[in-house]
């Protein structure tokens, strides 16, 4: 017999995680629905998903490969930046989507319960599909520049797992503070352009290592994906290991995952009320 | 194992009216600094306390049905929003056993981009049910719903009483051992109506739990035998369905509304039943001055489904000239065998050019008629015109 009891008096902080799996048929089916609604009515349909990571991956090589000449340690530049941003358009596009995805989702949250972490959830489901789209774009790049992988690869579902809980760890954090404090609703696009600088993406870890002193690069990599790019790059490219301050962004990925959800837990009560 | 489905102790839910609670980052940040300097004024902003509900206790047995009445912020929403966990309690607790579903609005989470079909996999799998349990019923819900040929388009397409007929069906094909429903049979036509109170009936009818609010005194007297009266917050009454819906309309009689216009209406038979024969008195009484030169009384009764069994209006009656400087009009109606168990009526003020109405008092009242079975009038094609008197003064 299923039971419910809900005691004001005796409220736990419980991650239910039981509960949540038990609606995996609703963030799979809001994720779909995401998905399907994304490219309606537009002209060019899915072709976008290809066509946004291509014209960045474009402007990266003129601008970085070719007019400044970042040194990529003999990787062709287009496959060293497709490398990088594989792992942050889906950081990014999590971030995006999920910081405004539970207000985005009130008129569901004020009129029937599901576990709220649901929504976010669904948001990272849904950029599963640009990733892959990276993965291609990444895949194609590696044939046409003959590039066989390294036996690093082996790592590679390691960091795939690593981006997709930073991702995850960052976007619970935005979309509970989002609705307590609306502010974030501006912090999110500012966070993620600011982002993009502070990430090798574009440019190799190294850079940031050898011209500025310890302490700074300390902060650098406070930033979680610094870490995740430099260990997805070194996974897919060969090179160079993560340095040990890579580890920084780590640690960080596993205290900002579990204490989001916390927090999300925390904020759900009240969901209702104040969204 | 016990026999009861919902129990609610000392349930409470309180609201912080202007309070930082919700949003305002500065203010946040403001209680925050206060708490680390060790100041405890309790008065971040003009923080207020509003208890939406207080005290509630009450048990639901396993297949009873029950209704839940009161008027507009009585705290009938907060309690079903509760029970559905949208919204934690303040204070007490409940306890449900089995499994529930709640639906405090039909057609949750459609999306105008998708299609019908898959709408009805997503309004399904946001209401609780497993993708195989929406696969095996599907026919069956396409079929209620009654758009079979429109299944495959985007729902925006759709009108919006095919958009309502679409979610009412994914939503009736709920099976869960609870059922808690809040306002949602006021969507679609008559017709759609009638077959959506069919369905509920047949699913109260099948030993469901369900816990239902309605303003629909008509759908809630026929679908539950337990009622809860909720009044500003409380439980005013609760128990038998009969019982509490009398204490209800009583509670109800006298309504002041917007316009300062009062209703009373009152059976002027010794027993306190309008039988037929009998008069109804209904007086109504606004302040003197209230209306200009020119102002208009409407008067008109019908039963639950909306037909009209009787209209007066006073417009071009030489006797209301001066109306508005009168102050009561008290109407007295014979019963010619009304046996509708719950009449509504209507009364309005409106000046003869204008389009809406300066004082409007609808479908509030409510009269019992005898429930003594009496050979009916009533006709849906014509107005049967009863033994009709009035008193102005």
């Amino acid at each position: 017999m299923h039971r419910t009891i809900v005691d004001a008096d005796k409220q736990k902080l419980n991650l239910n995680l039981r509960e949540l799996f038990n609606y995996r048929d609703l963030f799979l089916i809001l994720a779909y629905r995401d998905l399907k609604v994304r490219y309606a009515q537009t002209f060019l349909g899915f072709f976008w998903a290809f066509l946004q990571p291509a014209a960045t991956l474009l402007i990266f090589t003129v601008v970085f490969g070719r007019a400044i000449q970042v040194d990529t340690d003999g990787v062709p530049y287009p496959l060293f930046a497709i490398t990088g941003m594989t792992a942050w358009t889906y950081f990014a596009f999590v971030l995006n989507q999920s910081g405004n995805s539970v207000i985005g989702a009130q008129e569901m949250v004020k009129k029937i319960y599901f576990p709220r972490l649901v929504i976010p959830l669904s948001k990272a489901v849904v950029g599963f599909v640009d990733f892959a789209i990276a993965f291609l774009i990444l895949g194609v790049m590696m044939l046409f520049y003959c590039f066989s992988p390294s036996g690093n690869i082996l790592y590679l579902p390691l960091f795939i797992l690593l981006t997709i809980i930073s991702a995850l760890a960052v976007g619970i954090w935005l979309s509970a503070l989002t609705i307590r404090y609306r502010d974030f609703q501006h912090v999110v696009p500012f966070l993620v352009q600011f982002g993009l600088y502070a990430t090798p993406t574009a440019y190799p870890a190294e850079t940031i290592i050898n011209s500025l002193p310890d302490w700074a690069v300390a902060i650098y990599y406070l930033n979680p994906m610094a870490g995740v790019v430099e260990g997805f790059r070194w996974s897919v490219l060969g090179g160079a290991p993560p340095s040990d301050f890579a580890y920084i962004s780590f640690v960080l990925i596993g205290i900002l995952f579990m204490s989001g959800l916390y927090y999300f837990r925390k904020v759900e009560r009240v969901m209702a009320d104040i969204v | 194992m016990s026999d009861i489905a919902v129990r609610v102790e000392n349930l409470g839910k309180c609201y912080q009216i202007g309070h930082a609670k919700s949003g305002d980052f500065r203010e946040s940040f403001d209680s925050w600094i206060n708490k680390l300097r060790g100041i405890n004024n309790g008065q971040t902003g003009e923080s207020k306390e509003f208890w939406a509900l207080k005290d509630i206790d009450f048990e639901i047995k396993k297949g009873e049905a029950v209704g839940i009445i009161g008027s507009n912020g009585a705290g009938k929403s907060t309690l079903l929003k509760i029970l559905s966990r949208i919204t934690e309690p303040t204070k007490g607790r409940f306890e449900i056993n089995g499994r529930v579903s709640s639906l405090l609005e039909v057609g949750t989470g459609f999306h105008p981009e998708l299609s019908g079909r898959e709408n009805i996999y997503l309004n399904g799998t946001i209401l609780g049910m497993k993708r195989r349990e929406i696969k095996a019923k599907f026919d069956e819900i396409v079929a209620f719903s009654g758009v079979e040929k429109f299944i495959d388009i985007p729902v925006k397409h759709y009108s919006s009483g095919m958009k309502v007929r679409l979610a009412f069906a994914v939503a009736a094909h709920l099976e869960p051992e609870i059922l808690i429903i809040d306002e949602v049979l006021a969507v679609g036509d008559a017709e759609f109506q009638k077959k959506s109170l069919g369905k509920m009936e047949e699913v109260t009818g099948k030993g469901r739990t369900v816990l239902f609010v309605s303003h629909n005194m008509g759908a809630v007297r026929d679908l539950c035998s337990k009622g809860v009266f909720l009044s500003k917050g409380t439980i005013s009454q609760q128990g038998e369905m009969s019982k509490v819906l009398s204490d209800y309309v009583n509670s109800e009689a006298k309504i002041n509304k917007e316009g300062g216009v009062v209703v009373n209406v009152s059976p002027l038979d010794k027993e306190g039943k309008w039988l037929k024969g009998t008069f109804l008195k209904v007086e109504v009484e606004w302040a003197r001055n209230l209306f200009q030169e020119g102002i208009n009384f409407d008067f008109s009764m019908r039963t639950v489904d909306r037909v009209k069994l009787f209209a007066f209006s006073s417009e071009k009656r030489p006797d209301f000239k001066d109306l508005h400087k009168r102050s009561k009009i008290t109407l007295l109606i014979e019963n010619i065998g009304y046996v509708n168990n719950e009449l509504f009526i209507d009364v309005g003020f409106k000046y003869v050019n204008k389009d809406s109405y300066e004082a409007l008092i609808l479908n509030e009242q409510l009269i019992t008629p005898s429930k003594e079975k009496i050979e009916s009038f009533l006709r849906r094609d014509i107005l049967v015109v009863p033994g009709f008197q009035y008193i102005i003064e």
